[in-house]
């Protein structure tokens, strides 16, 4: 930036404002003005501001030249202008330049400064005031010089209090300066430079000080006096404008105490605020993505916690066979164990035995198709014996198995079910992402969407999912199809968010192509019980348990919306029966249905049997039965 | 039944009441299953229609009980939300999230177990 231009009077009088130096300054030196106001934290938008704030001065200059000025004010000075007063001569050609170069112009500045503050700023009539009652005053305009320019600083900061302070503490300094000529201008030079230091260097004009070092000792030796840095810092000719900003920034001159505490006090405001309303969304999800949900590293006694990976899904580790199979070891008859399952399940038999089969089967290598069918059926069918833990483990590496095997899709939409149930609603949402991209592959899904599986909290996850599922089934049903898969993936979207109504319709859709599947009816009473419908849901079950009666989970359910309505009773007999159906093939039982079993037998007030209920008194379900359950 | 835990006018107080109940008289590995699946400390902070304020804390991380008063050394989620909004959480008619995007319930904390609340607030759930 060349400052000749900015002294020389040619050069301010040609075209362009002499204030527009101001716009470049406020420009030009924004890094600074953002390190000093704001320690710690930058804030972009106050200075934006404040750009905009001289930008928009500009243009209504311009309307004002055109405008015939009504304001009596003689004469403004920009602070660019300042550097011009150092000097004795410069100030002579200010006199001549003030008796009329372009006073119409000046003129035309000074009601648009007006205006401006007036448009703006509470402190304006105060400004005005200054200008207008000090008009016999030789230089006025230097005061409105400073008062503007404290106009061009970032308000949000300084408050406007402020501008009118420094302005009024000016024209105090100002009037108190008796003396004429150099004296006088000594004076003012340093009221100004004093107020130039309480208003943080980066805000004082910095042409100022460079150009009195260089044309006005006297003004140095007084700019000494009053303690500015600066002055002291830099007695060099021709410095450029960076090593001065530096030094300034270097110096140890504080940010005015009042200021800093106002601006403290309103940060932690702002800041409060925010934080009431939201807490900090980033850090919660942080917090929760780290901890899966809620904090491992303490608390948690007993077991081992549950790990997540990076898309939430849980890592269970290996599925454990039990230990008394009766069809391990078993002479190689001419059927394979797995068909054997599979005729098991078809007839109907009993789902404990048919996992026993399937676990036989694996354990002897009979993987099935893919080398994953057989896992997957195990998983399946543990998860509809109310064995969550085991069908979940066996049906994680089932679809490891089978994406391995270029299978991609087999067993997800079950797993995702299964984790569903037990509130890992990350992991659900990230598996039915994969299956609907292994079973959909022309599927156009955004890069941000599975990016955002592994970074993003549930419920974000959840909305991009179901935007997806949304916009595959409005298509498809556009082409007349109705695809159930899709129904129920929706549906158990809509489940883990709590929207049973919506997740029930989608059942009920896919119902209407698949009538005859149980599971299908099971989860549609599910959705009716966890919408506080158990009465309804009680139909549905009867449905799924009508074409499926060995289905543990659909009478688990029964009795869950027993429960729910209060017949604790008949709740307690349905997981009794459901029991005894388990124990009658393999012996083991699931640790689902004696807890929930204790918890109805607690709402009975019969706390001799829920004792009776703990796993480490589990005995014949005989008892119970003698104690009058029928079952 | 604990009478200590209620306070009187709220609707709430019968829940938490059976909640305690229920909580009190779980065997240790039940305690454990169910500190394994929520894993939080939720501190309750009910309204009523009288303006009056009571703070309920349901822990399900460290000890698995519910008393009255503010959680102790600090919650995982602060709860704020009004004595029907809670009813209603509890017997299904509301969920988590639809009360917080309506502003019926509002979090301090660990916002994701927020959701979890309703798990916990109903007895026993149906499985898909």
């Amino acid at each position: 930036m060349s400052f000749q231009g900015l002294i020389s009077g040619s050069e301010c009088a040609v075209p362009s404002n002499p204030l527009s130096q101001v716009l470049k300054h406020t420009e030009g030196d924004r890094s600074l003005q953002q390190l000093h106001q704001l320690p710690g934290t930058l804030n972009p938008t106050s200075n934006e501001h404040d750009v905009a704030l001289a930008r928009q001065f500009f243009d209504t200059n311009q309307q004002g030249h055109e405008m015939a000025p009504s304001f009596t004010i003689p004469y403004a000075l920009g602070p660019a202008r300042m550097d011009t007063m150092s000097g004795p001569h410069l100030h002579d050609a200010w006199v001549k330049e003030q008796q009329g170069i372009r006073p119409f112009e000046e003129l035309a500045n000074n009601a648009a400064w007006a205006s401006e503050f007036g448009g703006s700023y509470s402190p304006s009539p105060s400004a005005q005031q200054i200008m207008v009652s000090k008009p016999e005053y030789q230089r006025p305009s230097l005061m409105s010089g400073v008062v503007m320019h404290g106009g061009t600083m970032p308000v949000t900061m300084y408050g406007a209090n402020n501008v009118a302070h420094y302005g009024l503490s000016a024209n105090f300094n100002v009037v108190e300066g008796k003396g004429k000529g150099k004296s006088r201008e000594a004076d003012f030079e340093a009221a100004f430079a004093q107020i130039a230091a309480s208003l943080t260097p980066a805000q004082a004009d910095v042409s100022g000080f460079v150009e009195i070092e260089d044309e006005a000792t006297d003004i140095e030796e007084s700019l000494k006096n009053v303690s500015l840095n600066v002055s002291e810092s830099d007695v060099e000719h021709g410095t450029d404008f960076q090593k001065v900003w530096d030094q300034l920034q270097k110096s140890e001159l504080p940010p005015p105490k009042e200021d800093l505490a106002k601006w403290e006090a309103e940060f932690s405001q702002l800041m409060n605020a925010q934080r009431d309303e939201l807490d900090d969304y980033g850090s919660a999800m942080q917090e929760a993505w780290e901890g899966g949900v809620g904090n491992y590293q303490e608390g948690t006694h007993g077991e081992n916690p549950v790990r997540f990976d990076a898309e939430g899904i849980p890592m269970l580790g290996d599925y454990v066979f039990e230990q008394n199979n009766k069809y391990l070891g078993q002479p190689p008859s001419s059927r394979s164990l797995l068909d054997d399952a599979k005729a098991l399940l078809e007839q109907n038999g009993s789902l404990s035995e048919a996992a026993m089969m399937l676990e036989a089967a694996i354990q002897e290598g009979q993987l099935g198709e893919g080398g994953f069918e057989t896992w997957i059926l195990l998983g399946e069918t543990r998860n509809m014996d109310e064995r969550e833990d085991a069908g979940m483990r066996a049906l994680t590496h089932g679809v490891k198995l089978a994406e391995e095997a270029g299978a991609p899709g087999a067993g997800m939409l079950s797993l995702a079910i299964s984790f569903t149930n037990e509130s890992y609603d990350r992991a659900s949402h990230s598996m039915l992402l994969r299956w609907l991209r292994a079973r959909f592959p022309t599927l156009v899904v955004p890069e941000e969407t599975i990016k955002a599986m592994s970074t993003n909290s549930a419920w974000d996850t959840h909305t991009r999912i179901t935007e997806l599922f949304l916009g595959l089934a409005r298509s498809q049903h556009d082409q007349g199809v109705m695809d159930p898969d899709v129904q129920i993936g929706l549906g158990v979207l809509f489940y883990t968010n709590g929207e049973y109504d919506r997740a029930k319709d989608c059942f009920a859709t896919a119902l209407a192509a698949r009538p005859k599947d149980y599971l299908l009816w099971n989860r549609f009473g599910s959705s009716l019980s966890n919408g506080n419908k158990p009465e309804e849901a009680l139909g549905a079950y009867r449905e799924a348990l009508q074409i499926r009666p060995t289905y543990t989970r659909a009478i688990y359910n029964v009795g869950v919306a027993c429960l729910n309505i209060g017949a604790d009773k008949e709740a307690a007999e349905h997981f009794l029966s459901a029991l005894s159906l388990q124990q009658s093939t393999s012996g083991d039982t699931s640790d689902q249905l004696w807890f929930t079993l204790r918890r109805a037998l607690l709402s009975m007030n019969r706390i001799d049997l829920a004792d009776l209920a703990k796993p480490e008194a589990r005995s014949s379900l005989e008892l119970f039965r003698k104690e009058g359950f029928d079952f | 039944m604990s009478d200590d835990i209620k306070v009187p006018g709220f609707n709430a107080s019968e829940l938490i009441s059976g909640l305690k109940d229920v909580f009190e008289k779980y065997s240790d590995t039940e305690r454990q299953a169910q500190i394994k699946k929520t894993n939080g400390i939720f501190e309750l902070q009910v309204s009523n229609d009288a303006k009056e304020t009571a703070t309920w804390t349901i822990d399900m991380k460290k000890t698995g009980t519910v008393f009255k008063g503010k959680a102790q050394p600090k919650a995982d989620v602060t709860i704020i939300l009004s004595d029907e909004t809670l009813i209603d959480l509890a017997n299904g008619k509301l969920n988590g999230q639809k009360a917080f995007m309506t502003g019926k319930l509002k979090t301090r904390g660990n916002m994701m177990l927020a959701t979890k609340l309703d798990t916990v607030l109903k007895g026993a759930k149906a499985k898909l």
